[in-house]
């Protein structure tokens, strides 16, 4: 690769030989020429083959070994690497459609000002399966009420100049050391330095993931979790309205009080009623969140919104209840760090490969 | 120089690694399907990119080449992939991934014989 190319796309992977394949075929079918970008594909210390899948695609493969490190981390390593004045963060499980990338780059030739732009996701999800429909709507959804100019760089894909990554101090590889998250944080920290960051939700990118119901409640829960635990729940709302975890959580208070009243009804009734009281709690809480209901009946009519209301209940669910052991546990643990041996490994400044993750600033 | 074939590829870099080290082991994989070449100066220069790291150096060659002698001299400590005519870039690519030990490794893939320059024939494959 030349040290004079314009744009570094760096893929972070861990156990991604399902999708990768695809999501790094897609770069490769680019509108833009071939010798205008390097392709960097970090592996976090997979075992499923991937880095030897992403040879067949890449410039460079950088193999990180050891346990799991995080996005945040490899894609740090990815862009210390990388040649290009700005850098394009794709997802291994996104599919970037042919003119994304000279899109991207001439939206920040053209806009001087702009340090940022985010793809938004794709309504539509090769997977066919309701768990996956479902999600990658739910984060249309989002992404297309509160698309524009705010700090969401939780995107599959974002291009960002160099010098932008590099002043706000790269992404916050000591506190998210797992998928979740590291990109709202990210992209608060460029919007607090001042610089443009833009979520353009014209530029969409599909998710290739297989959703099932156990991975999306491990998705909600953990991104719900540590929201509230590292980020601040009011402080990300303003910052960052599109992430999924405000589109679920909107209606919950008025749910949760919808809930306290019937049962607080119920105990002056002689004989209750629990079905009937279910049944109002259930209708009452798609009232209140009926803005979504009826995204999905306009995108997959009436059906398909009728066959995900019990699962969007379930997620509403499981996101309130993560916000609250996030609450709890920045209470009662703080916020998250790495575990003991590493903040010790990183006090004395031990030099290793793959290095010990860095806080920011130092 | 150490002819490798292709009769392990199950073997994986990470199991014979031994203890920590302190720098990332570099790799370069010089990818050569048939008709393919690649010059000495954009070799040189890809290694000169890396300065005074020590960089494991492969060529993965689809077929015999026909000038290993040269290739030997050019690159004297440089391990070779030997894989059967025919075989595409992207299997090489694959192929050697599975051989090489590094931490950082890049691949560059040689161009076509007929996009090539005079300069270029000291690499070409078969």
């Amino acid at each position: 690769m030349s040290a004079l190319r314009a744009l570094s796309v760096i893929v972070p992977a861990r156990n991604s030989s399902a999708t990768l394949p695809h999501a790094l075929a897609a770069i490769l079918a680019s509108e833009l020429p071939r010798d205008d970008y390097e392709l960097i594909v970090v592996d976090d210390a997979s075992s499923d083959g991937s880095p030897e899948l992403a040879a067949r695609y890449a410039d460079t493969v950088v193999r990180l070994t050891g346990r799991r490190s995080g996005p945040a981390y490899a894609r740090n390593r990815g862009a210390e690497l990388a040649h290009g004045e700005v850098l394009a963060f794709v997802d291994a499980d996104a599919m970037i459609r042919p003119d994304t990338l000279p899109r991207l780059l001439r939206m920040m030739s053209d806009h001087p000002g702009l340090g940022a732009v985010s793809a938004t996701h794709d309504h539509a999800s090769p997977a066919r399966n309701l768990a996956s429909q479902y999600w990658n709507l739910l984060l249309h959804f989002g992404d297309q009420r509160q698309a524009g100019t705010g700090g969401n760089m939780a995107s599959p894909c974002a291009a960002i100049r160099r010098e932008a990554f590099l002043s706000v101090g790269m992404y916050d590889e000591w506190r998210f050391g797992t998928a979740a998250l590291e990109g709202i944080e990210f992209g608060k920290r460029l919007k607090d330095s001042g610089c443009g960051v833009l979520s353009n939700k014209d530029l969409a990118v599909a998710g290739l993931t297989r959703w099932n119901l156990r991975s999306l409640c491990r998705e909600v829960w953990s991104r719900s979790a540590l929201l509230a635990q590292s980020l601040g729940y009011q402080r990300t709302r303003s910052a960052v309205p599109s992430e999924v975890v405000f589109t679920l959580s909107r209606s919950l208070a008025p749910v949760f009080g919808l809930m306290c009243l019937v049962a607080f009804s119920a105990a002056f009734l002689p004989r209750p009623n629990v079905p009937a009281n279910v049944a109002i709690v259930l209708l009452g809480a798609i009232a209140l969140n009926l803005p979504a209901h009826l995204f999905f009946v306009r995108s997959r009519g009436l059906s398909f919104a009728i066959a995900v209301a019990p699962l969007h209940l379930l997620m509403q669910a499981i996101s309130g209840l993560g916000l609250c052991v996030g609450w709890l546990l920045r209470d009662a643990v703080g916020d998250r760090a790495p575990d003991a041996a590493t903040q010790a490994y990183s006090e004395v400044g031990v030099e290793t490969w793959p290095p010990v993750p860095r806080a920011i600033g130092t | 120089m150490d002819p490798v074939g292709t009769e392990d590829p199950s073997s994986e870099p990470a199991k014979r690694r031994p203890a920590p080290y302190r720098t990332p082991r570099v790799a370069l994989i010089v990818v050569l399907p048939e008709n393919h070449v690649l010059s000495a100066d954009r070799l040189a220069e890809r290694l000169r990119a890396h300065g005074d790291q020590q960089v494991d150096v492969v060529i993965a060659c689809a077929g015999q080449p026909a000038n290993l002698a040269a290739l030997h001299q050019s690159v004297g400590d440089a391990q070779f992939l030997l894989a059967p005519a025919g075989t595409s870039s992207a299997d090489l690519r694959e192929l050697a991934m599975r051989q090489v030990p590094g931490d950082i490794v890049t691949l560059l893939t040689g161009a076509p014989v007929s996009e090539a320059g005079a300069d270029s024939e000291l690499f070409m494959t078969s």
